[in-house]
């Protein structure tokens, strides 16, 4: 891009071909070099639980509020659909089936993705920009077993929990809006919320959560990993890091859902 | 050659089209300390990341005690950093451990001692560069110079054959830099077999700790000696360099 003369159309598009091509080449080489990191010595047990308490510490009030919130808000907006045809009672079963198979997951790991993802990539750029990481190679350790490989485990294993604790003050939410505001009649509410939410529902949610947290974790690491060029690299890392699995978050989770529905369909 | 602890033999390195190593030849010298000079970009630091196996070169050899480093696959590779201990520009210190949890790092992760072992290699390493009562600290609670002098100690911690030092002076006052020059000087005297390659920008201390100087060039080595070769030699490119002139062969 020398600027002798302006990129045509073509060429401009070929080059962000070549880029995402590349991205994506990076990305796979990374993870794998990552998670075959996990599954071999030397194991780091004492860094999976530091990063698993960071990954805990850093998101569980923000997920707890979101889900309590998720909770009413559709508690109130359901109300309205529901209200029109008379079936209030099954405000709260619609409700947290929506709760554990979809918003769970995907709200739980976007903001896990704001609060630990950006963290991951913005700690890996600053040890790259400082040449940290440089220091551990030279020290004969292989910096994306020890720096990827923990942080990658840590949010597989807390993403599902949390998403459980969003589920729990979100089916809490819903159920007090319900009974309290709307004043829906709790005896019915409680029957078909107990009936119609299955524990698959629950477990299936926070397997794709897992999934979800591999991309948060994987995708802050490699991005952060790869920075260059002191502080605003470390800055740019971070924001395309957040986006990049804020996309892929998205993206997977219609194939997710696509592929595993046909797994629920035939039990009601 | 038994003096010969490192030969760089016909070194070449390039990045796309850019040629940055044209065939280095450098001899290493044991027990002694080898400065390498040269202007900014000419890749010095890539030298030193080639030796350290953290980049490879597109052709020559690196020889180590009949060995060829540039031949040897990753696992021995690895092996051969353990040889090694490497002084960073701005130390790079890890920001997650206190000095001391830095300094007793390469240990941990590569020797089994006993925590009481491990305490005393540590506090030996941090008290021969004064630091013994700093280990508790985080390393942005040191000011420049005790960060450098703590990644010297957690170079040598392993007792490495081999100590590189990238610029370790770049960016100090006046006075850090003696200092650090002497805690270079000073570490080299007082550790027998050890070999230390130190690059550096700063003339007045390389012509002060320097047993062996080289300089690099446009991709090669183009003089070397001792310092008092440097003073008196006629060489163009060195005299413009060590005397800092604008007037001469080196273009800016
Ligand atoms: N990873 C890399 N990719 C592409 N080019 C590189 C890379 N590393 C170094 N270079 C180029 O190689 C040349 C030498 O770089 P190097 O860092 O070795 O310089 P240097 O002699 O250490 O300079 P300074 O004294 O300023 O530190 C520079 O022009 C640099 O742009
Ligand atoms: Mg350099």
């Amino acid at each position: 891009m020398s600027g002798e003369r302006p990129l045509n159309v073509v060429e401009s598009l070929g080059a962000a071909v070549l880029g995402v091509v590349n991205d994506f080449g990076s990305y796979t080489k990374f993870t794998a070099w990552a998670l075959w990191g996990i599954l071999r010595p030397p194991y780091r047990l004492r860094l999976l639980i530091k990063q698993m308490y960071f990954v805990g510490n850093q998101s569980l009030s923000i997920v707890l509020i979101t889900g309590a919130f998720t909770g009413m808000v559709f508690a109130v907006q359901s109300d309205f659909a529901f209200g029109k045809f008379g079936a209030r009672g099954l405000i709260g079963s619609t409700v947290v089936l929506a709760l554990t198979r979809e918003l769970g997951p995907v709200l739980t790991s976007l903001m896990v993705n704001g609060r630990v993802g950006s963290a991951m990539a913005a700690e890996l750029g600053t040890m790259r920009v400082t040449e940290q990481i440089d220091a551990l190679e030279s020290m004969a350790i292989d910096p994306i077993q020890y720096l990827a490989a923990p942080r990658i485990g840590a949010t597989i294993l807390m993403m599902p929990i949390l998403c459980a604790a969003f589920d729990g003050v979100g089916a809490l939410g819903v159920s007090w809006v319900a009974t309290h505001v709307l004043q829906v009649n709790p005896g019915p509410f409680f029957d078909r919320m107990a009936w119609f939410v299955d524990p698959d529902d629950i477990w299936g949610g926070m397997l794709k959560s897992a999934l979800f947290g591999f991309i948060v974790a994987s995708v802050g690491c490699w991005r952060g990993y790869h920075a260059k060029g002191g502080a605003e690299g470390v800055g740019q890392a971070t924001t395309k890091a957040v986006v990049a699995a804020g996309v892929a978050i998205l993206v997977v989770d219609y194939f997710v859902t696509v592929i595993m529905a046909p797994l629920s369909v035939n039990r009601i | 050659m038994d003096d010969g602890a490192i030969q760089l033999v016909d070194l070449k390195k390039r990045f796309g089209a850019q040629e940055v190593l044209r065939g280095v030849n450098l001899e290493i010298p044991r027990g002694k300390i080898t400065v390498v000079i040269g202007r900014s970009g000419t890749g010095k630091s890539v030298l030193l990341k080639i030796l350290m196996g953290l980049l490879r070169p597109d052709s020559g050899n690196i020889l180590l005690g009949g060995q060829d480093m540039t031949k040897l696959g990753d696992s021995a590779l690895l092996k051969m950093r353990n040889r090694f201990g490497m002084v960073f520009q701005n130390a790079a210190l890890f920001d997650s451990m206190t000095i001391y949890e830095n300094i007793a790092f390469p240990l941990r992760e590569h020797e089994r001692l006993k925590e009481k072992e491990l305490k005393a290699r540590v506090d030996a390493a941090l008290a021969s560069v004064g630091l013994l009562e700093h280990g508790h600290k985080d390393p942005h609670q040191l000011s420049g110079g005790m960060r450098k002098r703590a990644a010297v100690a957690r170079a040598l911690v392993r007792k490495p054959e081999f100590l590189l030092y990238d610029e370790p002076t770049t960016g100090l006052d006046p006075i850090m830099t003696a200092h650090v020059d002497e805690l270079i000087r000073g570490t080299q005297d007082s550790t027998p077999g050890l070999t230390s390659l130190v690059i550096s920008h700063d003339m007045q201390a390389t012509l002060h700790i320097a047993d062996k100087i080289a300089m690099l060039f446009e991709g090669q080595v183009i003089f070397e000696g001792t310092p008092d070769d440097v003073r008196t030699t006629d060489n163009p490119v060195v005299r413009q360099f060590v005397e800092g002139r604008l007037e001469g062969p080196i273009k800016v």
